[in-house]
């Protein structure tokens, strides 16, 4: 089976080392943008302003989207492996197939232009990205195809598409592709609810920025991980999952789920958890329900940035690296 | 009603989970210190279940996790003579310790004195509370032993002792003591 490498050339034996390696951010390639641009509906580009149905419009930073500069960012950061992931609130996943497929093969050319970046410079690759299904019709073979690409780390599916046991049930045949291929499946927030242009916030403003990041996006990730609890391990018994944003914090609720009449159960070794924009008290909070080794870095740049939860050396090794190594190739600890 | 994980394959992703179905019963709360006890030393006594994940000379200190849960955090820890836990406590966690192979010493320590100290052999069992302070080392290379804690680890207390008896602690995530910095 495929293990993820950090580097094209180096043979597996040589990379049994954990690298510190950054699970999840967000950057869009050229070929992305201007697809975008070329939309006449949300979502869409009008210049660097994004135009979203469920979240206020925003100006993206066109230098938050250059790889060189992202590169020297993670040098900074000490991070020597970084996963790069499409934005799944746009949507993209989930449109008509004629829609979705462009700029679906838009977001993937991106592995290629890295595997060629690296084999020009003769030097490890730093980055490698989640694949994103087309959702509507999705094409089982193709995807399997992209998984087996070298810089396919593994595969990225919207909260919004398990958000219930039901939806899980239809979403299995996608994500055993990434099973059978023995990579790790990424649950990333989908798009935010439309809750009106311009209305929502005190005196017919707009709503805050965060409003989304802080209200649909944890929704979405708590009934997701609900939907994996009940139904997921008995569909993909062998699947490597993680759910970013902490799973919306949702294995907190353990308490009032066994009032409730559910379980938490085990700790399921193969279910992961990453920490974008969560700081020292929850991260901290969630060790203390799943433990250690369950929890992996992730910064979802350029949206937010990681924060070091100072809980010591050992735990920051296992978060860095030790963890996300896991998550990308499984075996044994 | 939710599915418990109990249904998914021992150890799928090669980790040392064990099959939940397959542990001793459990009480479905905290356990006490006696309970704790008589519960790993009867996970002891099914071999079949742990043998395989028993590993010495690896290079590294060698820990491997075989369940957590809401209630309790069982772990198979493997001794040489040169591995020292170094002085720490559970903060809030009950625990036991079932030696399997071979023995392990655990010392107390006694400010301004000498460390009590006791040798555990294989077929020896004990329990701790919360208020409990101690280090432990493998008294023979090739010690194996099966430890339960209750509520399951979180943080824990890590101590310094000076020469002159001055005593500090420093609150870590258990990370320190079961996922080292090799």
């Amino acid at each position: 089976m495929k293990r993820f490498l950090s580097s094209p050339t180096r043979p597996v034996e040589t990379v049994a080392r954990p690298v510190t390696t950054d699970v999840h951010q967000h950057l869009w390639p050229v070929g992305l943008l201007e697809g975008l641009r070329r939309r006449t509906a949300p979502p869409r580009l009008v210049g660097w302003e994004l135009h979203l149905d469920g979240e206020p419009t925003t100006w993206i930073d066109p230098a938050a989207h250059d790889l060189a500069r992202r590169e020297a960012v993670d040098r900074a950061d000490a991070v020597d492996l970084t996963l790069l992931s499409l934005s799944a609130p746009l949507g993209i996943e989930s449109m008509p197939p004629e829609e979705s497929t462009p700029l679906l093969a838009a977001w993937h050319a991106l592995a290629d232009d890295l595997e060629a970046a690296a084999a020009a410079a003769g030097a490890p690759s730093h980055h490698g990205l989640w694949a994103s299904p087309r959702l509507v019709e999705p094409d089982l073979v193709e995807l399997a195809e992209l998984l087996a690409h070298p810089r396919v780390a593994g595969l990225q599916v919207p909260a919004s598409a398990m958000a219930t046991p039901g939806a899980l049930e239809a979403l299995a045949p996608v994500l055993r592709t990434a099973e059978v291929a023995d990579l790790p499946v990424l649950v990333h927030p989908g798009p935010a609810a439309p809750v009106g242009h311009g209305a929502g916030g005190l005196d017919g403003r707009p709503l805050p920025g965060w409003w989304p990041a802080l209200t649909s996006y944890v929704g979405q990730q708590g009934a997701a991980w609900h939907a994996w609890h009940v139904a997921g391990r008995a569909l993909l018994p062998e699947l490597r999952i993680a759910f970013v944003g902490l799973a919306g914090l949702a294995p907190l609720h353990h308490e009032r789920l066994a009032q409730r009449g559910g379980a938490l159960g085990a700790v399921d070794p193969g279910v992961h958890y990453e920490t974008s924009s969560y700081g020292p008290r929850a991260i901290d909070a969630m060790a203390r329900v799943v433990g250690v080794d369950p929890l992996v870095l992730g910064s979802d740049r350029p949206y937010a940035t990681a924060t070091d939860p100072g809980l010591g050396e050992a735990f920051g090794r296992a978060l860095r690296a030790t963890n996300p190594h896991h998550l990308l190739n499984g075996g044994p600890r | 009603m939710t599915l418990a994980p109990e249904t998914r394959p021992a150890a799928a992703d090669g980790s040392g989970t064990l099959p939940a179905a397959a542990l001793p019963p459990l009480p479905g709360r905290t356990l006490s210190e006696p309970e704790l006890r008589a519960w790993v030393t009867e996970l002891a006594a099914r071999p079949a279940l742990w043998r395989d994940h028993v590993a010495h000379g690896t290079g590294r200190r060698h820990y491997v996790s075989l369940h957590r849960d809401t209630d309790v955090d069982v772990w198979l820890l493997c001794w040489d003579t040169t591995d020292d836990t170094g002085w720490h406590d559970h903060d809030t966690s009950a625990g036991a310790v079932v030696v399997v192979d071979g023995a392990v010493v655990e010392q107390r320590p006694r400010l301004g004195g000498v460390p009590a100290s006791r040798t555990v052999p294989a077929g020896r069992s004990f329990a701790f509370g919360p208020d409990h302070i101690h280090r432990m080392s493998g008294a023979v290379d090739g010690s194996v032993s099966i430890h339960a804690y209750s509520p399951p680890l979180w943080r824990m207390g890590q101590y310094a002792i000076s020469p002159d008896g001055v005593m500090r602690r420093w609150s870590v995530s258990y990370a320190d003591e079961l996922r080292p910095v090799d």
